[in-house]
């Protein structure tokens, strides 16, 4: 097994994690929406909506982290880095994962998880409303969600150290953009021409290009494709 | 120990951590650890008994139960469910059809497109890319000039993150502690401004100089009439209602037409006389109905009063927690349609606004006429371009419309309306495919809604939860058909679902590490440090303003609005009740300001991701010459902005009272 195949299971254990809770956001919107029915029109709000919608939000995005950490979707403050060679950056990014991101998210595993014990211990209910639902499973998210982030920071150091090493970003997994809606958009169009369809399947590399404010006929994508 | 100076320090290590490119959102969570480390450093603890691990624990879950930043997901579901469904192509179509008559017609149409869109979204690279390969060569072929077809889908596109529902006011409303609704109703002014600015601007451009943007020939805008349509015209101007009524009467005239033809033409064409009468009647009903007062013996004193605490409740709030729930206290426990006390009703004694009755009968006699000359008027082309915008941009328009409009007049919470909306794009999604079933599981939604909404005896209940129940049942039946069987929406859901979870992680861990790194700036007295600094300069407010601008532009050359908000937003914030600045006014400044950033050259990258999809023989300094008139246009309106606070302030006082 080589380095690139552990790299890409952990990736992949991270990417189904954050693509399983991913899912929340349907539940949420319609948690939502038969609240808001039930509310105004049958006059029965539910008394423990708000820590419903909020155990959803809250779990959705705190398990989404080390999916969008594998995905290199966490924003960056690209505007010099994107312009270094892959060594430099990747010399960078090692130092400050050590530096920034291991204290952080060591703290959000090992205090995290005292804190949700405590509340498991004293059987925590929220206090929204008088009678509010328990959250200690609610709590318990934070340890579980920082020691996947932290799994896929582990990994994130390893790809630093091989890019180090040989020069080039290893790959990433392949998934799903902001600028693929270009694509799904000109395949259904009628009035554009061929030469536009042609330039639109390049959406990726023209937003590479972009983000580090050059042409297109530079600039490699980050990470590649596998 | 701790030390303002630490503070400071934390402060100028921040920008340049920054620019080292490293994730942000783990940047600030570094940085306050390390610094809070330091702060709660006592020599007789273990290492590892730090408070600063506690700290980090708190702040992520006050994150995590933050009701403002609950609606970013379902804002962004929404958006990027509509994203994939509508079609942009054909709305670019028929707007441009529908104003193929005013100058410069393919600019003004790829503006509006990129605003409507990036309303949606509230990401710009997308629609710049989008709209650079549906908009741009359609332009160019037509002869128009490089700049100001290339201004036209920059600008619209920067627009789009301002523009309500957007992203970034709510990012900026849990920063900051405001409410979202305040935010929102503040900044449609501005944002309609700007868009009414450049859409003038380009239609002087081409008046003035007409080879700028050539009248397009007429074969391209050509409609073509069916041929029944044609027989029904009437005289030498084409007219097409008169034929339409009278073969209602007549089916004989439609010769080989079906008479369900004739009715579906009819029903578009008067559209648009509907939409109006429900659009006046909510006006109506929302003044009349919604704002009158509970109980007629309460005396005026006491709602004032009434109304009062509950503006200062929500001003005091921390973090934006309390506003949604004094809201929904305001609006929400209330069922819909009986006679809720809403702040504008408790801020004016008497619930009717002065001058209602003539203001309303006189926009309704001017929208009669308008509608009236509208239909005498109309051929057999303008029903086909009826048509054709009845089905690309109403939809989509009507949904975002109640959406914001739910959320502005106090009927649902940002939350809620936002998870409707959700519920709505699905529905687009599923009429798209599924035109007849998700009629059906309308109609059938809509009568068990409209029942069950008859528990209330209430006109106005029963008409919206129809609303909804029609909602529901045709986004239910659509999607339950698909995901049954063909599954060929699965795709677009998916889509949506994942990068919404990846937006929402970025955007919502960003915020947990700007809430670690405030924690400890404060914890340090670096915040102190700074407020007496500031005012020992002794600036004018406007001074004051001037300056909070300029870094904020500058700041926003390299970085992207999520970082500016969420890490530079705090430490202005406190600041501002120094100098008496609304922190509403500061959000939407602050919002309409990133707009110039962004399409300032050299850096803007709207220009670039413009590039990549422009032919070769378009350079990137034509792109940025034909930018620089919109931020100069965006840095005219800030001015007017700081002004005249009213064109900002006005909406917000209107709706909630002040």
């Amino acid at each position: 097994m080589t380095i690139q195949n552990v790299l890409l299971t952990v990736d992949r254990i991270s990417a189904w994690s954050g693509k399983l809770f991913a899912w929340l956001i349907v539940a949420l919107a319609l948690v939502v929406g038969v609240e808001v029915f039930k509310r105004y029109i049958l006059n029965a709000p539910t008394p423990w909506i708000f820590d419903l919608n909020s155990m959803l939000y809250g779990t959705l995005f705190m398990m989404c982290g080390a999916y969008a950490l594998a995905q290199n979707a966490h924003v960056r403050g690209d505007f010099l880095y994107g312009s270094m060679r892959p060594r430099t950056q990747a010399g960078l990014d090692l130092a400050l994962y050590i530096l920034f991101f291991i204290p952080g998210i060591v703290a959000l595993v090992y205090a995290g998880y005292g804190y949700a014990e405590l509340s498991w211990r004293i059987n925590e209910h929220s206090n929204v409303t008088a009678d509010g639902p328990p959250i200690y499973h609610f709590k318990s998210f934070i340890p579980i969600a920082g020691a996947l982030v932290l799994l896929q920071g582990f990994v994130e150091i390893v790809r630093c150290v091989v890019c180090l090493r040989t020069g080039e970003w290893p790959a990433r997994l392949k998934d799903v953009e902001e600028i693929d809606v270009v694509g799904t958009q000109i395949a259904n169009s009628e009035y554009v021409d061929t030469e536009s369809r042609e330039v639109a399947s390049h959406s990726r590399d023209i937003e590479d290009a972009a983000k580090h404010r050059g042409s297109t006929e530079s600039s490699p994508r980050h990470g590649g494709k596998p | 120990m701790s030390d303002p100076m630490l503070g400071l320090t934390m402060l100028g290590l921040i920008v340049a951590a920054i620019m080292m490119g490293f994730p942000t959102a783990f940047t600030l969570m570094g940085m306050g650890m390390l610094f809070g480390a330091l702060a709660f450093f006592d020599p007789a603890q273990h290492w590892w008994e730090n408070r600063i691990f506690d700290l980090m624990v708190q702040r992520t879950f006050g994150a995590m139960n933050n009701d403002t930043l609950i609606s970013i997901p379902l804002f962004v579901f929404m958006g990027y469910l509509i994203e994939r469904s509508a079609l942009v192509d054909r709305m670019f179509r028929a707007v441009q059809l529908a104003f193929r008559r005013l100058p410069a017609s393919l600019a003004v149409t790829t503006l509006l497109v990129c605003a409507f869109w990036g309303m949606a979204s509230g990401i710009v690279g997308a629609v710049v890319v989008l709209m650079g390969v549906i908009a741009l060569r359609p332009m160019l072929n037509a002869g128009y000039d490089v700049r100001l077809a290339s201004g036209a889908i920059t600008a619209g596109g920067t627009l789009g993150i301002l523009i309500p529902p957007s992203v970034m006011l709510i990012v900026y409303a849990a920063v900051a502690g405001q409410s979202i609704v305040k935010l929102y109703a503040a900044a449609m002014l501005p944002g309609f401004f700007l868009a009414t600015m450049y859409i003038i601007y380009i239609m002087g451009r081409a008046i003035l100089n007409p080879s700028l943007a050539p009248k397009l020939s007429p074969e391209l805008y050509r409609v073509p009439v069916p041929d029944w349509l044609v027989r029904l015209e009437i005289g030498p101007e084409n007219r097409i209602v008169g034929g339409l009524l009278l073969a209602l009467a007549r089916p004989g005239m439609l010769q080989d037409a079906t008479y369900l033809r004739l009715l579906k033409n009819v029903a578009a064409a008067l559209l648009p006389l509907l939409l109006t009468i429900a659009l006046f009647s909510l006006a109506w009903w929302f003044v009349l109905v919604r704002n009158a007062p509970v109980d007629a013996t309460v005396p005026p004193e006491m709602m004032i009063e009434r109304s009062v605490d509950i503006q200062a409740s929500t001003d005091l709030s921390t973090p934006g927690d309390e506003d949604e729930e004094s809201s929904t206290t305001e609006a929400g426990a209330v069922p819909l349609g009986t006679t809720a006390l809403s702040p504008a009703a408790g801020a004016q004694a008497d619930h009717v606004p002065e001058g209602f009755y003539t203001q309303f009968w006189g926009f309704a006699a001017f929208m009669a006429l308008l509608l009236g000359y509208y239909y005498w008027r109309m051929d057999g082309e303008q029903l086909e371009i009826l048509k054709m915008l009845t089905v690309s941009v109403v939809p989509l328009a009507v949904l975002t419309l109640s959406v914001l409009g739910a959320i502005l007049f106090g009927i649902t919470t940002a939350t809620e309306s936002a998870g409707i909306g959700s519920i709505g794009a699905m529905y687009l999604a599923g009429m798209q495919r599924y035109p007849r079933l998700a009629l059906w599981g309308t109609l059938i939604g809509a009568v068990i809604g409209a029942s069950l909404g008859t528990i209330q005896h209430n006109t106005m209940t029963i008409i919206i939860s129809g609303v909804l129940g029609g909602l529901f049942g045709g986004a239910a039946a659509t999607w339950g058909r698909d995901l049954l069987g063909p599954l060929r929406m699965l795709d677009i859901l998916r889509q949506s679902v994942f990068l919404t979870a990846k937006t929402t992680a970025m955007v919502c861990w960003l915020f947990v590490g700007s809430a670690l790194f405030s924690a400890v700036f404060a914890l340090h007295g670096g915040q102190q440090l700074i407020e007496q600094w500031v005012l020992g300069l002794n600036l004018t407010p406007l001074q004051f303003m001037i300056v909070a601008q300029l870094i904020i532009f500058i700041l926003g050359w390299p970085l992207e609005w999520t970082e500016i908000i969420v890490i530079f937003i705090p430490i202005f914030i406190p600041l501002l009740a120094h100098f008496d600045i609304d922190p509403v006014l500061f959000g939407t400044m602050v919002a309409v300001n990133l707009q110039a950033a962004f399409l300032s050259p050299p850096v803007a990258m709207s220009a670039f991701y413009l590039k990549g999809v422009a032919p070769p023989h378009v350079t990137i300094n034509q792109i940025f010459a034909g930018m620089m008139p919109y931020m100069l246009i965006v840095i005219l309106l800030l001015a007017i902005m700081y002004m005249w606070p009213g064109m900002v302030l006005f909406l917000p006082e209107f709706l909630y009272g002040r």
